[in-house]
C-alpha cells in the first residue's frame, strides 16, 4: 500500500467526498416530492431513506475509485462469502451490482456493445457482457472501478460466474478465489458442507496474502454479526410488505437492496436499514402505502428489469397493482437465521449452501406458494430473464403449477434484467393488459 | 478403409437388455461408466439426439436454452428414453442442472433420476468431494438394484473402462496414420457413448491392429466445441479438403481420460475425471486451454481451430473471444462457428468453414 495512494483516499473520500454527499442527502431529504421524476398521482412520496441509499452508494464507488493502493480491493459474485475479505480490509466490488446500476442508468447498450465487439456473444449474461465491456472500455456511469487484487467467484448463484471470472482472471492476471456450491435438490449433503467449509478455509491464506494480513477469528465474528443483524433487518423490512397497504412496494426494494449486496458486514449498513425499518413502521402507523390506492397485490419472480423499473412501476400502480413481494430480493434475507456468529465458516458453509438459486425448482414454486400466502396476494409475475438461466428454467412449469394446481393467476414475462434489446415493450404491454383482465375475474 | 461392423444405439441396448442388464440415459459431459456397469447398467449417452421435434421442451423450457437441453427433454417426453431405467444428470451447467431439476421437480419420468454435481477444480477438496460423490451414487444405484458390488468387482470395472480409454487414446494418437475418413473416425469415437466398454476394446484393437495406414489428406485441423452435429460436417470439411487431426471436442476429445493411481476405487474414479483434457465445465483457466490445444497442434501440425459450438453454450462462449486471441498470438488462427442441434448443415456454415480452410492455404 503506498502513502500518495492513502492520503488521496482520505482527501477524496473521508475528507471531500463525505462532506459532498453528506450536504447533497441534507438538501434531498429537505426537497420536495415535486422534484421527483416518479408519478405523484398515483405513487405516494418516496421513501425519505432514498436520499441516504444515494450518499451511500456513492460513497462505495467514490471509496472504489481510490482504493488501489490503499486498500486491497477484491472483485466477489453476488452470493459471495463476503465476511472474511471484509475482515481483512477489502474494499469490495460487486460487478453485478455495478451492472445493475449501468441497467438502471440505461448504460448497458453502450458499454456491453465494447464486449460484443471484442467477440463475446449476446447470448451470455448481460451483467457479465456489461462488467467486461466496462474492464475492457473503462466506461462506467461511476467514474471509474478499482482494478482487483483478488478475485472470489462463488456458484450458488450460477455457473456463469464462474466462466466470467476466469475471463477476470485471465485479463488482471489475479488469484481467483473458486467457491464451489454443489448444487441442493433437496437437503445438502455431509460432503458438500465440508466441500464448501474446506474451500472456505483454503480462501484465507489466499486473502492474507494477497491483504498482506492476518485475519483475527474475532474480527471475523464481528463482521458476521453485523452482516446477521443487517440480514435479519432487511427480512424484517420485507416482511413489512405483508401490511395493508404495503409501505414499500418490490421496486423500493430493488432500490434499497444494494447495501445488502455490497455492503454486507459494515456497521453502516445496519444503521442504513434500522432507518428504513423506522421510517417504514411510521407509514404503517399513518397507513401510508407504496401506492396512493392499492387494491391488487403481486409477488415479483426474478431478477428486476433494471432499465424498465419506472415504466412497471407507474403502469402497475395506474391500476391499483401494488407488487409488494419478491422471491429475489428475499433471497437476501431468508438465510438469516443460518448465520452463527460462534460458528463461522460452518455455519457460512451452510448459509452460503442455500440460496434459492442453489436449489431446486420445487423449493422455488414451494416458496412463491408460501409467499401469495403470507403476504396475501393476487397473483405472480415471472420475470423470465434471458440472461438468468438458473432462475429462469423452471418458471414454465411453476407457472402452470400455480394457475392450474393452486388457482393463483400467474403470468410470464420475457424480457432481460440488463439488456433492453431483449426487451419488448408492446409486447410486454399487452401482456400485461391480459394478465390485469385475469387478475379482476 | 471401411470400419468393422459396429451395433448401432437400438442394438446395443436391446442386447444389453436381453442379458439382464439395465440400462442408464445419461447426459452431457463426464460420469463415471465404471460405477454403472459394476451394477451392470449400460450407460448410453444423450446427446440431444439432433433433430428432434422440440415441441415437447417447449412446454418446459424457454427458446434461449441450448438445443441439447431441449432435444434430450423432447426426446424423453416424447418415449425415446423409455428403455432407458435411469437417468443420469451431470450437473455440467446451469442449463443442464435446470433439466435435472424439473426432471425430479416437475417431468417426474418413470425412470429414477440421478443428479451428479462435478466440481469446478482440480485441488484436493475437489478430489475428496467427488469421491465422496461417487460414494453416494454407489448407494443410490444400490438402493435401486439391490446389489452391492465389492470394491474388486468396481475396480475391475474401472480397469476395464480405462482399457476402453486407453485404446481410444491410440486411435487418437495414431490418428494420422489410421486411414479413416474424417466422418467414419468420428463414428468410430463416438460409440464410446454406447456401447460397453469390451465392445468397443474389441473394435478398436480390430482397427489398431490393420496396417499399411495413410496419412491423411488435406489440411490438418482441430474441431473444438461440444459435439459434431450434424455428422454430414466432417464429410464436409474433408470434401474441403481438411483433415480433423485432433479434438477438443466435448463428447470426444476432453473425455480422453488417464488411468487412475488409486486402490480405493471412488478416489480413481474421481481422479481419472479431473485429471481429463482441459474443459470450461470443470473451471480449467484459459492459459490451461490455450496450452493444451497449442500442444494438440504442435503434435498433430494442426494448422487451424474450428469451434463448433451449440447456440446459448455459456461455457463455450465466455473463453472464445480470448482463447482465440491467444491462440491467434501463438500463429493458430480459428474460426467460430455457432450451430443448432437441429438446423441442416447451412451453406454459410460450409461457406465459412471453406473460406477458412483457404485462408490456412
Amino acid at each position: 500500500m503506498s502513502v500518495s495512494a492513502t492520503l488521496k483516499y482520505m482527501v477524496n473520500v473521508n475528507i471531500i467526498g463525505k462532506t459532498a454527499l453528506g450536504w447533497q442527502r441534507r438538501r434531498a431529504e429537505h426537497s420536495t416530492f415535486s422534484s421527483s421524476k416518479w408519478r405523484t398521482d398515483i405513487l405516494s412520496e418516496p421513501l425519505r431513506i432514498g436520499a441516504r441509499t444515494k450518499e451511500l452508494i456513492s460513497l462505495h464507488y467514490l471509496a472504489g475509485r481510490y482504493a488501489n493502493g490503499h486498500r486491497p480491493v477484491a472483485w466477489v459474485t453476488s452470493g459471495g462469502p463476503v465476511e472474511i475479505l471484509q475482515a481483512l480490509g477489502y474494499y469490495v466490488l460487486y460487478p453485478e451490482n455495478h451492472g445493475a446500476l449501468c441497467g438502471a442508468r440505461r448504460a448497458v447498450v453502450d458499454i456491453s456493445t465494447e464486449a460484443e465487439n471484442a467477440g463475446y456473444s449476446r447470448d451470455i449474461c448481460s451483467y457479465a457482457r456489461t462488467d467486461i465491456g466496462s474492464v475492457l472500455s473503462g466506461k462506467t456511469p461511476v467514474g471509474k472501478l478499482p482494478k482487483p487484487d483478488l478475485l472470489l467467484a462463488c456458484t450458488n448463484i450460477c455457473q456463469t460466474v464462474l466462466h466470467w471470472y476466469r475471463v477476470l482472471a485471465d485479463h488482471f492476471n489475479v488469484p481467483l478465489i473458486l467457491i464451489d456450491t454443489p448444487f441442493v435438490y433437496d437437503e445438502a449433503p455431509d460432503h458438500a458442507i465440508k466441500f464448501v467449509r474446506r474451500q472456505l478455509e483454503d480462501s484465507i491464506p489466499v486473502s492474507e496474502q494477497v491483504a498482506g494480513k492476518t485475519l483475527e477469528y474475532k474480527k471475523l465474528q464481528e463482521v458476521l454479526q453485523l452482516s446477521k443483524d443487517a440480514t435479519e433487518l432487511w427480512l424484517e423490512i420485507m416482511g413489512r410488505g405483508k401490511q395493508h397497504p404495503a409501505p414499500l412496494s418490490v421496486f423500493d426494494q430493488f432500490i434499497h437492496m444494494a447495501p445488502i449486496v455490497e455492503m454486507r458486514g459494515l456497521k453502516t449498513t445496519v444503521d442504513f436499514y434500522s432507518q428504513l425499518l423506522k421510517e417504514l413502521d411510521e407509514r404503517i402507523s399513518k397507513g401510508i402505502g407504496a401506492l396512493k390506492k392499492e387494491r391488487k397485490r403481486l409477488l415479483w419472480d426474478n431478477l428486476p428489469i433494471w432499465y424498465r423499473l419506472r415504466y412497471l412501476s407507474e403502469y402497475l400502480a395506474e391500476r391499483g397493482i401494488a407488487v409488494v413481494a419478491s422471491t429475489y430480493t428475499n433471497a437476501w434475507g431468508e438465510l438469516a437465521p443460518l448465520i452463527n456468529v460462534d460458528k463461522p465458516l460452518d455455519s457460512m458453509a451452510r448459509t452460503y449452501l442455500y440460496p434459492i438459486l442453489n436449489k431446486g425448482t420445487k423449493y422455488k414454486l414451494n416458496t412463491m406458494r408460501r409467499m401469495v400466502e403470507d403476504f396475501d396476494l393476487n397473483g405472480v409475475i415471472l420475470h423470465s430473464d434471458r440472461s438468468c438461466k438458473p432462475y429462469s428454467i423452471g418458471q414454465v412449469d411453476q407457472r402452470n403449477r400455480l394457475i392450474k394446481e393452486y388457482n393463483i393467476p400467474a403470468l410470464l414475462l420475457e424480457a432481460d434484467h440488463d439488456d433492453p434489446r431483449a426487451y419488448a415493450e408492446e409486447q410486454v404491454a399487452s401482456r400485461l393488459a391480459a394478465f390485469m383482465e385475469m387478475l379482476e375475474d | 478403409m471401411e470400419l468393422p461392423a459396429i451395433p448401432n444405439r437400438i442394438e446395443t441396448i436391446t442386447a444389453f437388455k436381453q442379458n439382464s442388464g439395465m440400462i442408464a440415459a445419461v447426459l452431457p459431459i463426464h460420469y463415471p461408466r465404471s460405477l454403472f456397469r459394476a451394477f451392470d447398467v449400460l450407460p448410453v449417452e444423450v446427446w440431444g439426439p439432433p433433430g428432434t421435434d422440440v415441441s415437447h421442451g417447449g412446454a418446459h423450457l424457454q427458446p434461449y436454452v441450448c438445443s441439447i437441453v431441449h432435444n434430450a427433454l423432447s426426446f424423453l417426453k416424447k418415449g425415446g428414453l423409455d428403455l432407458a431405467d435411469f437417468i443420469a444428470v451431470p450437473h455440467t451447467c446451469d442449463s443442464l442442472q435446470g433439466f435435472g431439476s424439473i426432471l425430479l421437480d416437475f417431468v417426474k419420468p418413470k425412470q429414477s433420476i440421478f443428479p451428479l454435481y462435478l466440481p469446478r477444480g482440480n485441488r484436493p477438496e475437489d478430489l475428496r468431494f467427488l469421491t465422496e460423490e461417487f460414494r453416494q451414487l454407489y448407494r443410490h444405484l444400490s438402493g435401486l438394484t439391490g446389489k452391492k458390488p465389492s470394491e474388486e468387482i468396481l475396480l475391475r470395472c474401472i480397469r476395464r473402462e480405462e482399457k476402453a480409454d486407453d485404446l481410444l487414446r491410440q486411435l487418437y494418437e495414431k490418428r494420422q496414420k489410421v486411414s479413416l475418413s474424417n466422418y467414419s473416425f468420428y463414428h468410430l469415437v463416438r460409440t464410446r457413448e454406447y456401447l460397453p466398454a469390451e465392445t468397443f476394446i474389441s473394435i478398436a484393437e480390430k482397427v489398431l491392429s490393420r496396417k499399411g495406414f495413410d496419412n491423411p489428406k488435406g489440411t490438418a485441423i482441430i474441431l473444438s466445441g461440444i459435439v459434431p452435429e450434424p455428422m454430414e460436417v466432417l464429410t464436409t470439411i474433408t470434401e474441403l479438403g481438411a483433415a480433423v487431426v485432433a479434438d477438443d471436442l466435448a463428447c470426444c476429445g476432453r473425455r480422453l481420460y488417464a488411468s487412475g493411481k488409486s486402490e480405493q476405487p471412488f478416489r480413481r474414479m474421481a481422479e481419472r475425471i479431473l485429471n481429463a483434457p482441459p474443459d470450461p465445465t470443470r473451471g480449467n483457466s484459459l492459459e490451461e486451454r490455450k496450452q493444451y490445444l497449442l500442444r494438440l497442434a504442435d503434435q498433430t501440425d494442426a494448422r487451424g481451430v474450428v469451434f463448433y459450438d451449440v447456440k446459448f453454450c455459456e461455457p463455450e462462449l465466455f473463453d472464445l473471444p480470448r482463447l482465440r486471441a491467444k491462440l491467434k498470438a501463438a500463429g493458430l488462427p480459428s474460426v467460430q462457428i455457432e450451430i443448432d442441434l437441429n438446423d441442416p448443415l447451412s451453406n454459410q456454415i460450409v461457406t465459412r468453414i471453406g473460406a477458412f480452410l483457404e485462408i490456412l492455404g
